[in-house]
């Protein structure tokens, strides 16, 4: 199909129109610019428009100020954000360990300063961790940091460059846990270091918690069973007037598709989008229906 | 490439609203640089103040400047222009003030000897000479917004950004590529029309 | 008439008072520095001077609008100036078309100069003025500065920076033009010989201050100073030994 000079015209401009004027009525859903928030997302769309919603999406929003300010002026109304990053990056608070008592306060402090409602958060949870291969779990019985911890010095770490040095990574680890002296410890680009962890140069690799790759490779994300670092559950921010929408009908559906992404759920869907290369959309309402 | 040609309209899209992203910002920009760089090559002393400042912002994390200019303006294009139109300043500026600098003095000299007014020697004389200079301050401009106006993915503005950031983002190369290439030909079409206007007005004004 | 340039720790024209025959060819002469440039400047007022006043016709150049004053005087400079961006008819026509010129008489006119410095109309209209010798860029810069037949003419060491042979072909041009034009012509050189050449009457300047104004044959029977007789004198050397060379060149 070619396009006609008029709509040539047209799509030029629209670059110019603000995104608030056009679409009435329509519920204004962001996202942050990488795969799980897009796709999240999309699945909060997705359950929404199963429920007749019309939803205009402004996607990609390139960082969490953005979306914030998105948010705060009305241009989005609805967000997936993480509690850890809202705690830390937009409150500005000392992290915390316990993943209710973040959520309270995340829940609290966004009602207090911002006027926005922080819906519940999802059980699933995209932190940083450990992981290793099922066979170095079985040969060493590692499950968890602290089994981890203790096996340390049999046991090589490819880690991405800033794991070694910041106070949120392998220091705080070694303070936190004890323990923690690998055999040797290697660094890698983002993303390599599970490739290392594959081909055998090393047996334990850092990770995020939710990350494809750990479904690919067959990975197991030791637990980490004393709570080192914050808890990062999905909680959709929403702004006041979504609400009450119809007695709550949106925050019952978001509340509903939310409780569904696990961990388990979170690896699945960033696999499809980020390794069968999907469409985020079409990835999210298949996880709907 | 299979990507490219799944998405082919899609791409089209959003090479016709980067295209319209450099090019508001591109007007905004000389509007506001033209007299920024007059004054710049008038005033040496406040020059080198200016430039400062300009080059300051330029400096500017473009994510954190979007997002200050997201608070005032929302999401779209309005920011993302904005923000375009800012880091042209310095290129601009710049461009606009050595061009008129490097004005031969004895034509500016008989351009006032022989009677024209402030406001004619300027137009006569000093900007048709300049012109060759301003017009590669231009193109450097246009070249280095093309590749900024990707922040336009980061604000819903559209624009190529949006492919070349989800690409990288989930390494998919196809989808970066996507995005890119169109950007690298505009960049290279554009400069290449630039090139074409400096030779022609660089012909008419040579000494 | 005394004039200082902003930041100056002395006057670059101090208490210079004469008056100028209209129609006559008056060469400025001395060294670089002495202040000649700057007394020239405030004719057409791009110097103001700190006290004092030019007339011109009886009429203090001050009151006169500057653009005005400049479009009826004159002006030519060393580094000729011509404007790159445009091709000799076109330089030529600039003053004729600031004072609103009908076309048919600018095209005439400038048609008419191009002929009258010595340039063929046909080949040299369209050319722009870097396909141009030196010497044909300041023929086209007198053609410039008289193109609006203006009462007086202010040339600033026009010939400077052209080579010997092209400098005297063009001072006979100029000696023919100015016969023609009629125009008062002030001239600025530190060329003792080509002052000889050319001038009616002499300004001798030194350190911003007139030294002596008068005819070349008065300056060279009766010098004001010693300094002038010195600079007559030396100079007299200069030409004898030319005018033997040029014999000697021109024997068979």
């Amino acid at each position: 199909m070619k396009l006609s000079r008029a709509q040539a015209i047209a799509m030029f401009g629209s670059a110019l129109i603000l995104p608030q004027c056009g679409k009435n009525n329509a519920l204004r859903i962001g996202s942050k610019n990488f795969s799980e928030n897009i796709t999240v997302a999309e699945i909060y769309a997705a359950g929404l428009e199963q429920r007749a919603f019309k939803i205009d999406r402004h996607m990609n929003l390139g960082s969490t100020q953005i979306a914030m300010a998105a948010i705060m002026r009305g241009d989005i109304q609805i967000y997936p954000e993480y509690t850890g990053t809202a705690l830390i990056d937009v409150l500005h608070l000392p992290p915390m360990r316990d993943p209710k008592a973040v959520f309270a306060v995340v829940r609290r402090e966004f009602q207090k300063r911002f006027g926005l409602t922080v819906l519940k958060p999802s059980p699933g949870n995209d932190s940083q961790g450990l992981a290793v291969t099922e066979a170095v779990a079985k040969k060493y019985n590692v499950r968890t940091l602290s089994q981890c911890a203790q096996a340390a010095p049999q046991l090589r770490l490819a880690a991405v460059p800033e794991f070694v040095a910041r106070a949120d990574a392998l220091p705080g680890l070694q303070k936190f846990y004890g323990g923690f002296k690998f055999k040797a410890v290697r660094t890698f680009d983002i993303g390599l270091q599970y490739e290392a962890l594959v081909r055998g140069d090393a047996d334990v690799a850092t990770a995020f918690t939710t990350d494809a790759q750990i479904v690919a490779k067959h990975l197991v994300v030791l637990e980490d069973d004393r709570r080192f670092w914050p808890p990062y559950n999905i909680v959709a921010i929403v702004r006041p007037e979504v609400v009450d929408i119809q007695k709550g009908a949106v925050v019952i559906t978001i509340d509903r598709v939310t409780s569904m992404l696990t961990d388990t759920a979170l690896r699945r869907l960033n696999y499809e989008v980020d390794i069968s290369k999907r469409d985020p959309a079409d990835v999210a309402s298949e996880f709907v229906y | 490439m299979t990507y490219l040609f799944s998405h082919w309209r899609l791409i089209g899209v959003l090479t016709l609203q980067h295209l319209g992203l450099v090019c508001a910002a591109l007007a905004i920009a000389l509007a506001i640089a033209l007299p920024l760089g007059i004054f710049a090559a008038r005033v040496p002393r406040a020059s080198a103040l200016l430039l400062g400042l300009l080059g300051a912002l330029y400096a500017v994390p473009s994510l954190a400047l979007l997002a200050v200019f997201v608070r005032y303006f929302g999401l779209g294009a309005a920011p993302v222009i904005v923000v375009l139109a800012i880091y042209a300043q310095f290129i601009l500026v710049r461009n606009i003030a050595a061009a008129l600098r490097a004005v031969p003095r004895a034509q500016l000299d008989a351009a006032r000897g022989i009677g024209m007014s402030s406001r004619q020697q300027f137009w006569r004389v000093e900007l048709p000479l300049a012109s060759p200079v301003m017009i590669g301050g231009l193109r450097l401009a246009t070249v280095a917004l093309i590749a900024i106006a990707t922040l336009g993915g980061y604000v819903g503005a559209g624009g190529l950004g949006n492919e070349i950031f989800f690409g990288l983002q989930r390494r998919y190369l196809e989808q970066t590529l996507a995005g890119s290439i169109p950007a690298a030909l505009l960049a290279i079409a554009a400069d290449a029309a630039f090139r074409a206007l400096e030779r022609a007005a660089t012909r008419r004004t040579a000494g | 008439m005394v004039a200082r340039y902003p930041r100056a720790d002395r006057n670059a024209v101090d208490g210079v008072s004469f008056a100028i025959p209209a129609g006559s060819f008056s060469v400025l002469l001395g060294p670089s520095g002495c202040g000649k440039s700057t007394l020239l400047r405030t004719v057409n007022r791009l110097v103001a001077p700190a006290s004092g006043a030019v007339t011109v016709g009886g009429q203090d150049v001050a009151s006169i609008e500057p653009t005005a004053l400049r479009r009826a005087t004159g002006y030519v400079i060393q580094a000729v100036g011509l404007f790159a961006h445009m091709t000799v008819a076109q330089n030529i026509a600039v003053v004729p078309e600031l004072l609103h010129w009908d076309r048919g008489r600018i095209a005439g006119r400038t048609d008419e100069l191009l002929e009258l410095v010595g340039l063929d109309p046909e080949r040299y209209r369209s050319r722009f003025p870097r396909e141009l010798s030196g010497g044909e860029q300041q023929r086209v810069g007198v053609a410039r500065a008289i193109a609006a037949e203006p009462q007086v003419l202010l040339m600033d060491e026009p010939f400077g920076a052209v080579d010997a042979i092209a400098r005297r072909s063009l001072q006979d041009e100029m000696l023919r033009i100015v016969r023609i034009l009629q125009t008062t012509v002030l001239f600025v050189t530190h060329d003792v010989e080509e002052a000889l050449r050319l001038a009616d009457r002499i300004a001798v300047m030194r350190d911003g201050k007139l030294v002596q104004y008068a005819t070349p044959e008065e300056m060279l029977r009766a010098p004001a100073s010693p300094y002038i007789a010195q600079l007559f004198a030396v100079n007299a050397d200069v030409r004898r030994y030319e005018s033997l060379r040029n014999a000697l060149a021109a024997a068979p």
